[in-house]
Order: C-alpha cells, then structure tokens, then sequence
C-alpha cells in the first residue's frame, strides 16, 4: 500500500503546474549558473595567472638585499577556488584594503548553487508540501483514503517519500547536466576530492530541502485550509530564510561589542611610547656616565651605534646587524673594550627589563589577547545565534565543505604564514650569502631570487573539513527528525472531515 | 461606486488571516530592521570618531551617514579612511572593518532589503488572489451582474487593496522612524529628512509595482492556487535572479582585473620609478627637479590605472543596468542607496573628488611658490544633494519603476476586461 501511496502522490505532483514550473526553473537556472560560473573561473585563473607573473617580474628585477623590504614585496596570491563554479566564495581580506573595488557584489549578491538550493529549493519544497493534508482534506479526498485500511502512518510516509521524490529528480537532474558541463570543461580539473565533496555537498543539500518539506508538511498537518497553510509556510520560510540570519549577525555584534584593531593599537601605543621614552632616557643617561669613565674608547663605541646593543630596538634591524659584528670583532681584539660593551649590554638589559615590566604592568599583551578573545566570542555568538535558521547551518556546511567559506579563509592565512615562514629562511641566507660574498653590499643592492619557493595553495583535506561541518549537518538532521515528529503527531490528530 | 469598492475591499482584507499575519511580519520586520541597524549605525560612528584622530599621517575620512539606517548601501565602503600616495589612493588600514567576518556571508537588513525582499513578496500576496480569489468565491460574477462597470471595478480593487497593505507599513515606518530621530546619536538635517521621504515614496512606486504585477497575475489565471504558484515564481525571479545573474553576467562581457593585480601594477610602477631616481647622481646640479619629473611621471601613470579600472567599473555597472533593466528590484535598489547618499553614484563621487584633492596637493607641491612649511588645504566632502541625485541617474531608475508600474496595471486592466468571471 504504502507503494500505492508514493506512486499517487509522486504521479499527482509531475502533473502539477508546481512541478512543471520549478522543473523547468531548477534546469534552466542551474545550468545557466554553472556556465557562466565556469566562464568566470576561467577569466579569474587568467588573472591569478597574470598576478603570478607581475608579481615574478617584480621579485626578478627589484628585490631589495634588505630584509624588511624583500619580505614586504612578497604577496601571496590566492587561487581562484575550485568550486567557484558552482560556489562564489567569499572576498578575503586583501580587497578590504582597496580603495578601488566592484561596488556591484554587495548590492547583488551574486547568484549560485547556494542560491538555487536556499531560496528556489526550499520555497519549492513548501510549495509542494504545504497542501499535501490540507489540500487533501478541502478536496474530501483525504476522508475516502483514510476509510480504507490504511494506517495514517502509512500515508505520512507515502506523501512524504513521494513528495520528496518529485522535487529530488528535478535537482538532481539539473545538477546532473551542471556537473556534465563542469567534467567536460578543459578549463576545470577537478580531482577525486573534488567530486567527494560535491558528492556530499549534494547529499547535504537533498538535507536541506527534505527539511523544507517537512515544514511544509508539518504546516499543512495543523492547518485546515490550504490557503492559510500557504500563508503560515511563508511566513516560515521568511523568517526561517531571509531575517533571522541576517539579523543575528547584527545582533551579536552588538550584543557582544569589540573595538576595533585601531582602537587597541592605539591603546596599545598609548601604553608603549612613554614606556619607551623612559628606556631610552636610561639608556642616554648611561651613555653620558659611560662617555665620562671610558672616554674615547666610548666614542668608538659610540660611532660603531653601541655595536648593535638596543639599535635594533630603536633603530633599522639591518644597520644594528652590521655595527654587531663590527663590535664584536673589536672586543675580541680589546679586553677593555670587552669590559666596557658587556657593562654597556647590561644597562640596556636592565632598561628592557623595566620596559617589560611597564607593559606588563599596564596591560599591554592583554589589550592584544582580550580584542582576539572577544572577536572569537562575537563570532561565535553569531554563529551558534544563526544556527536556529536552517539556512546559517546549510551555508556553513556548503561553504566549508568546498572551500569557500570562512575556514577557507583561515586555512589560506595558515598556508600563507606558512610561506611567509618559508620564504623569510630562504631570504635570510641570500641576503647573508650575498653579503658574504661582498661585505660591503649596499641595501639598494638587487637580488636574484629567481630559484626562491614558490607558493602553491593546497586544498584542505577532507577529514579536516568534515570534522566542522559535521555538527552543523546534525543539526540539520535533527531539524528534520523535529519536524517529522511534528508532522506525524499532528496527522495523527488530524481532523479527517 | 468607486468609494463602495475601495471600502468592500479594504474592509474585506481587514478581516482576513492574511492581513494579520502580513501585517504583524511587516512591522516585527521593519521595527527589528530599524533597531539593528542604528545599532550598527552607533558602531560605525565609534569606528570613524576611532579612525578620524588617527595621529601623524595625512589620513581623510568621511562620517557614516544616519540614513544608512535605512539603506546601508555601500557605507562601509564609504567611510574607510584612506591617504594619498604616490601612486593611487590607499586605505589606510585594512584592519579598521569588523573582525566578525559572518557579515560577509550575510546580508544587511536594512529597511531597503525589507521593501526590496519581503514587502514586495507580501505585496503579491495580497493581490494574488484579488479577481481570482473572487472567482472561485462566486462574488465576482455577482458584482459584475450589477450596474458597476469593469475599469471601476478593477481600480477600486487596486487601491483598497494597495491602501491596506500600506497602511500598516508606513505605520511601522514612522513608529521606527521616530525612535531613530529621537536618540541623540542621530543628527539628521532638512536634506536628510527630504532624502528619507524620497526613499519611501520611491519604495511605496516599488511595491505598487509588485502589488499591480500580482493583480496582472489574478487577472489572467482562473485558481488562486494557480495564481499563487505563478506569483511566487515571478517574485523569486524578479528580486532574485534577475539582480544577482545579471551581476555575474555583467562580468562575462566587461573584462574588468581584481583589485589585487591592479596594486601590483601599481606597486610595479613605484619599484621601477623608485629604481630610476636611485640611478640619479645625488651630485648632478638638477639632481632634485630630475626626481620631481619621475615622480610626477609615477603619479600619472597611477592615474591613468586608476582612470583605466573606473572606467571598467562604469562600464560594468552600465552593463549590469541594461541587463536587470527587465526587474524593478535592481532599479529600486540602486533608486533607493543613491538617494541615501550609499549608492554607486556616491561611491564614484568621492572617488573622483580624492581624485581631484590628489591632483591639488600635487599641484601645491610642484609649485615653485608653495611654502613647504604651510599645512595643505583639508580635504572636504559634502554628499549628493536631493537634486544632484536625480541628476545623476536617480530619475532615470525612478521612471523604470514608474513604467513597470505603468505596464504592469494595464495588462492588469487589460486583462480583467476580457476576464471570463463565470
């Protein structure tokens, strides 16, 4: 019977104008998103490419034997993601620095696979659930069903199954012809992870809209009328879709409030520079003190910049660097003058010292840590705040899982201090190298770099993703489980006539 | 006869289900809208108070405007601070956004994303089922077997049932208006207020549009569940799709780079530039003027990248007009953040006035007769006026929703004239 159930219901939706209408939506819309996503990845690979090669063309002809500046010309460029076919993924921080960007994308959000599955699947899905009791009962047809041996179980789960069926064959076929055109387009290579991960993305998705018709249902279980079943299941999905995860963000923001960066830097300088001013006080004093004991063997230490002791914290890291070794070499030729640079280091340590102890005292680590803490707190607020709408949790689950979202993000700053670590290495020992070769090599002096490491993003693997997303798809399933439940509690009460 | 229509129809949609959950989501909405966002507005002006004493550099910013409330726009975009370099303008602290980076997979809501999405998805659902409805009821032939003629029928309809689903919007409006004119925090002048009443005029010809479009829709089907559908499908289509493909769309005919390669060239230029003037012998007597001609040459390049990228931008955004230009919701939108000083046009205004206070101090400094010592002109921003708004491209959008209006009620009219009420 149950198969009676699931064939009438599946049968009764794909001659509906519902069906025909999000039939022919679903495809059209799908296939259109994805060609011109993957007409847009090629164009955003022809860019990478071509920041690849202005920034080799700078690092071959300008890069600098000066550690600070070599270390600042080197950006490390992200590569288009690879669902950016399907999925757009969000803007890191490196376009927030720009004074020029395309205005277009926050007044329209652009349109993809996230798109298709949130707004037309979900309101789909109601659309199709919303009068499967309601409906059933206004035609009195529900009443001649129930008079026969049926269970009422067996029709919740016969309207349920055929009901997900008719609106899971449309998305998946379209999906089906997207993913088509994405194997066959040379400008793509997705590998077996890849296809892991649309494989589950999909499966997530079929999550998310089973939900939605479960709502629907459940809806139409305590509704008499169709029409105000359609009203209630509306006015869900807006607050379930467009307001709540919009609007917890906003309000964790101001629930829980952080200053920004700037405020605690220059909180943090507020605290540094008189700390500074008085180290550096001691230290002039010292040197007055020193000057009149050690006199002209002073003066030479003197013109030598302290052999490095301290300039390195008031003064250029590079210049502390050489005058070290100048001094250094001197000591060794010089006892006194040994005597007087090891005098002389234990002044500027005891100045540090107090300089430590001044930050310390008034915060300073803190005001860092505190901002972090607080950042963390607010974003878990609007997180755990948004996970009450289905939407925030599949959005987190299809962005993670593809390498689109926020952890994507992370992971990319992660693999980039990463290389920055890498590359700083490989810079020192060139410069270092360099100036072994010729001691007196000047700052403005241009490099070779051209056999540095180069950068190469690699994706996330899988079990890292999984592990993130895995508590938001718990609590999709359980949405369903609620909703089900619901469903079934309500047609069990269902008023027949 | 008219006034009997409008007041059956008003009356008629008091009483219903449909009006007291419209109406409660309405205003819950518009009042939360309100709320969050001077919350967000009170954040943004602690932020540009923060930025605006930034010591020691020559940094320029302009405050958050408390319209923004309303329509959030480009805002944030607006109100970074930025410096002059040599070679383009640069923020000048990426770090001066939100740390929570959840607002970049979220939308603003704001009042104008409450009229654009929801209202106008509450407009159709309020005239879906207006001749349809009545149809299947069998009062539509009644009426009609009276001495009351079609087109008075139909306009008596559209504007009782345009009054009630209004009424209760502008009610939430004021009340969240009122709050937000109250709390010290908030400053607004007469252009402000005179902004503020052109964005909800411009918002009510918005969902007249939507409202006479879910009318069309009743006038040609004959089941309001069939009406319905079509309406749903029309709105997604309408406020969704068309607005965000033609974004991407836009993309695959105007070529336009990232904004990451557009800094390497610049940075490109400064390196080759930098590498030319250390190339000067500091000992050759025009040592100086030689360096101020390179800088100067750096300079001008930059522009000419800047000019290259904004009038990509231009062209984009003309692209993706023409290609939304079958929706009224990109028209309204880019009609409503233009008239709040948080659109497009606002954006390329202060780009170019930057623009024109770089080309100043560039000026200044090369001038022969200009103290060095002396501080150079502040940098001053005055947003679009009313006027300069709907000289820009804000008339043009207005008379889209007008025409949509426009079209939309005809075919409506059109549509009932022939309409078999049996």
């Amino acid at each position: 019977m149950l198969k009676t159930i699931i064939a009438k219901e599946f049968l009764s939706n794909i001659i509906d104008l519902r069906f025909i209408v999000g039939f022919v939506l679903c495809i059209i819309v799908t296939i259109a998103c994805i060609m011109i996503l993957a007409h847009d990845y090629k164009q955003e690979m022809k860019d990478y490419n071509a920041r690849i090669n202005l920034e080799d063309e700078i690092l071959d002809n300008y890069a600098p034997a000066a550690l600070d500046r070599l270390l600042g010309m080197v950006s490390t460029q992200e590569p288009p993601e690879r669902f950016r076919p399907l999925i757009i993924g969000i803007q890191g921080n490196e376009n927030v620095g720009s004074f020029d960007d395309n205005p277009l994308p926050i007044l329209f959000p652009p349109l993809d696979f996230l798109f298709i599955v949130t707004i037309i699947m979900s309101l789909l899905a109601m659309l199709f659930s919303h009068d499967a009791i309601a409906g059933e009962r206004q035609n009195g047809t529900l009443r001649l069903v129930i008079s026969n041996s049926i269970s009422r179980t067996t029709i919740l789960f016969g309207k349920f199954i055929g009901g997900i069926a008719s609106l899971i064959i449309p998305f998946i076929l379209a999906l089906l012809a997207g993913v088509l055109y994405i194997s066959v387009n040379p400008a793509i290579q997705w590998d077996g992870s890849a296809w892991t991960e649309l494989a589950l993305l999909t499966a997530a998705s079929i999550t998310f809209i089973t939900l939605f018709y479960l709502l629907g249902l459940m809806v139409s279980t305590f509704s008499r009328y169709s029409s105000t079943s359609i009203l209630n299941c509306l006015f869900l999905w807006v607050l379930l879709i467009l307001v709540i995860p919009n609007v917890c963000t906003y309000i964790s923001a101001q629930l829980c409030r952080i200053p920004s960066i700037k405020e605690t830097e220059r909180k943090q300088d507020e605290i540094k520079y008189p700390a500074l001013k008085v180290a550096r006080k001691h230290m002039k004093e010292a040197a007055k003190r020193f000057k009149l004991r050690y006199g002209g063997l002073f003066s030479e230490f003197e013109s030598m910049e302290f052999g490095g002791i301290g300039t390195w914290f008031f003064l250029d890291r590079e210049a502390a660097s050489t005058h070290q070794k100048a001094a250094q070499q001197r000591a060794e030729e010089d006892p006194e003058f040994k005597v007087m640079m090891d005098a002389f280091r234990q002044e500027f340590e005891m100045a540090m010292k107090e300089f430590r102890r001044t930050l310390k005292e008034a915060g300073f680590d803190k005001l860092g840590r505190d901002l972090g803490r607080k950042s963390v707190v607010q974003t878990n607020l609007a997180k755990n705040l948004a996970c009450i709408s289905p939407f925030a949790n599949f959005v987190y689950i299809a962005r993670d899982l593809t390498g689109t979202g926020l952890r994507s993000l992370d992971y990319f700053e992660q693999t980039k201090d990463e290389y920055g670590d890498q590359f700083q290495s490989y810079a020192e020992e060139k410069i270092s190298d360099a100036r072994k070769k010729n001691p007196a090599l000047d700052k403005e002096y241009y490099l070779d770099v051209s056999d540095r490491p180069r950068f190469a993003f690699k994706e996330e693997p899988l079990k890292g993703k999984l592990g993130e997303v895995l508590p938001y798809w718990g609590i999709l399933v359980l949405f369903n489980v609620v909703f089900f439940v619901s469903a079934f509690a309500g047609f069990m009460r269902y008023d027949v006539r | 006869m008219l006034k009997t229509i409008i007041r059956k129809e008003i009356l008629n949609n008091l009483l219903s289900y449909k009006f007291s959950i419209i109406t409660i989501l309405s205003t819950i909405l518009i009042l939360v809208s309100i709320f969050v966002m001077y919350g967000d507005y009170c954040l943004a002006l602690d932020n540009h108070d923060i930025l605006r004493v930034e010591s020691g550099d020559r940094v320029e910013i302009i405050p958050p405007t408390p319209l923004g409330i309303f329509a959030k726009g480009l805002d944030e975009n607006l109100c970074r601070s930025w410096e002059l370099q040599g070679v383009g303008v640069e923020i000048s602290s990426e770090r001066q956004k939100s740390l929570n980076n959840l607002f970049k997979l979220f939308t603003a809501p704001d009042l104008l994303y409450v009229i654009k999405v929801i209202l106008s998805l509450c407009a159709m659902l309020f005239a879906f089922d207006i001749i349809c409805g009545e149809k299947e009821t069998g009062t539509l032939r009644q009426t009609i077997s009276n001495t009351v003629k079609r087109p008075i029928l139909i306009i008596g309809k559209w504007l009782g049932g345009f009054t009630s689903f209004i009424l209760p919007f502008f009610m939430a409006v004021l009340l969240g208006t009122i709050f937000v004119t109250l709390s010290p925090m908030v400053d607004m002048n007469a252009q402000d207020w005179a902004k503020l009443g052109l964005f909800l005029l411009s918002g009510v010809i918005y969902l007249a549009a939507f409202f006479s479009l879910g009318l069309l829709i009743s006038c040609l089907t004959h089941r309001s569940s069939t009406s319905l559908v079509i309406s749903l499908f029309v709105w997604a289509m309408l406020v969704f799709l068309i607005p965000n493909l033609g974004n991407i769309l836009a993309r695959q005919f105007v070529e336009i780079p990232t904004v990451q390669q557009l800094e390497l060239k610049r940075q490109q230029i400064r390196r080759r530039v930098y590498v030319e003037m250390k190339r000067i012998p500091k000992t050759q007597p025009d040592f100086e003027k030689r360096q101020m001609t390179l800088e100067l040459r750096a300079i001008a390049e930059g522009d000419k990248l800047d000019e290259d990228y904004r009038n990509r931008i231009n062209s984009l955004v003309k692209v993706s007009q023409s290609i939304t230009g079958f929706s009224p919701a990109p028209a309204f939108t880019l009609l409503a953040t233009d008239i709040m000083g948080t659109g497009v046009a606002e954006e390329r205004r202060l780009k170019k006035a930057a623009q024109g206070y770089k080309d100043l101090l560039v000026q200044l400094y090369t001038d022969e007769n200009w103290d060095e010592e002396s501080e150079p002109p502040d940098f001053h921003y005055q947003r679009s006026s009313v006027k300069e708004i709907l000289g820009q491209g804000g008339l043009s959008n207005c008379l889209i929703l007008i025409l949509f209006n426009l079209l939309f009620f005809t075919g409506a009219y059109v549509a009932f004239l022939r309409y078999d009420v049996r």
